[in-house]
């Protein structure tokens, strides 16, 4: 796979954390459309994929802080635990997309996103549990909240992440991940 | 897409607006350490007059001072609920099923939701009185002695600021994708979240496709100008702090300082009581 420059890395994390503040927004005629479809996870996870974990990492936390800066959402009160758990997205897919290579994009990128979706929730519960709401967490409410109201925004992240990577690649706009085979 | 609230920044020339940015960014975080280290009557007492003192040195109206609140009514409401509900099963009201209401629970809540309402507001002053651009600088500038433990602090502010100024091109290219979605009968006016959520979902595909060729076109043009990187980037000016920039990061420590003199002292007063 050619590797893309530092510069171009940087300029799509620009990009994605613009698209933290944009998507939510677009996504606002949905009401509560935040908790159900997370449209804001879905940059972080592209960036963590494409650029690697240091930009994910990056791209996760100041994403959330970049849109309670600009719109108000989400509020100051959620938005420690809210850049937790993107964070941990962005590192994770990042680093799960460098380890794993399976000769097939599919296969990586899905391996890669269940457990970063995975590994962000599980940090993001034991920060609410031991950090911010301590004595107040309980399994049942972790899973309603992190798995239960938005199961929606798993399935759309699921299906539209390799959707949007495969049009990206097939766009030319970043580089293939396995050499294509010719005919 | 038209009422993107960019600029919740609020013109002005009040003392908060002139202090350096640095200044109360840093406010804001030691602001914040000295609201979670309140659990006196006095303590919170003390905090509400500070931050009331700030609404009204930086001019803004105490209606725009606490939108950010009438947003989260129902999330206080939820949050107190919860707390009285089902916080402490000791010295319950009454037992029914899984509920135990209790005063102990009741005052938690209320403990919660007096530090986001205090947080939210002070968050909510920084925004307005801050440009985001502002914001950025100073945040560049309070994460730069990381530059020594190898972050680098000049690229990751170059990525914040272009990201700032990629929002409303993002913004009027979203609306654009909107209208044309709108225009193949799309319906995002229905009164059914399924219809709106199904007019909304195939917007996300094209948006991510535009905003990375936009990208792709910007590291084109970074790179045939031969940028490199951050690295080694200079400012053309530097700003120093002003003797009311001092004046005020003291006032803030001091509060803080105090805070923590509340929390930790074996005094015994009735005002230092926990309700």
């Amino acid at each position: 796979m050619q590797e893309m420059s530092v510069v171009k890395k940087s300029i799509i994390t620009a990009v994605c954390l613009a698209l933290c503040v944009v998507l939510p927004i677009a996504f606002h005629a949905v009401p509560n459309a935040g908790s159900i479809y997370l449209p804001m996870h879905i940059p972080v996870l592209l960036c963590g994929l494409i650029c690697g974990w240091q930009f994910g990492l990056l791209c996760g936390l100041a994403g959330p802080a970049l849109s309670t800066l600009f719109t108000g959402m989400p509020p100051a009160a959620i938005l420690p635990i809210m850049m937790i758990e993107l964070a941990v997205y962005g590192l994770v897919s990042g680093l799960m997309m460098k380890l794993i290579r399976s000769k097939s994009t599919y296969v990586d990128l899905y391996i890669s996103l269940i457990i970063a979706m995975l590994s962000g929730r599980i940090v993001a519960g034991l920060a609410r549990a031991l950090i911010f709401a301590r004595g107040n967490t309980t399994i049942a409410t972790w899973t309603t909240s992190y798995f239960v109201t938005s199961l929606p925004g798993i399935i759309i992240q699921l299906v539209l992440i390799p959707t949007i990577v495969f049009a990206l690649m097939q766009a030319k706009l970043i580089p293939m991940r396995y050499p294509q085979k010719r005919a | 897409m038209n009422r993107l609230p960019i600029g919740i920044y609020i013109p002005g020339d009040t003392f908060i607006h002139r202090l350096d940015s640095r200044i109360k960014l840093l406010g804001l975080f030691i602001t914040t350490a000295a609201i979670l280290l309140v659990n006196s009557i006095l303590g919170y007492s003390i905090m509400f007059a500070f931050i009331l003192g700030i609404i009204l040195l930086s001019g803004i109206s105490m209606k725009t001072a606490l939108n950010a609140i009438n947003k989260l009514l129902l999330f206080f409401v939820i949050v107190l609920l919860m707390n009285t509900f089902f916080y402490s099963p000791e010295k319950p009201w009454f037992s029914f099923w899984i509920f135990t209401p209790s005063t102990l629970g009741l005052l938690y809540g209320i403990e919660i939701v007096l530090r986001l309402f205090l947080v939210l507001i002070a968050s909510n002053i920084l925004t307005s009185t801050t440009t985001p651009m502002e914001t950025t600088h100073a945040l560049e500038s309070l994460i730069s002695p990381f530059r020594y433990l190898g972050l680098p602090t000049g690229q990751i502010a170059m990525i914040l600021s272009i990201a700032i100024q990629f929002i409303p091109t993002l913004s009027e290219e979203t609306d654009a994708i909107r209208k044309t979605q709108m225009a193949r009968g799309a319906r995002f006016d229905s009164k059914k979240i399924s219809e709106k959520a199904a007019a909304v979902l195939p917007m996300v595909v094209p948006i991510f496709l535009s905003a990375f060729k936009r990208a792709d076109d910007l590291s084109v043009a970074m790179e045939a100008r031969g940028y490199r990187g951050a690295k080694g980037r200079t400012q053309k000016k530097g700003t120093p702090l002003q003797r009311q920039d001092l004046g005020a990061l003291g006032v803030i420590f001091f509060i803080c300082l105090l805070q923590i003199v509340l929390r930790f002292s074996n005094l015994t007063h009735p005002w230092r009581s926990r309700f």
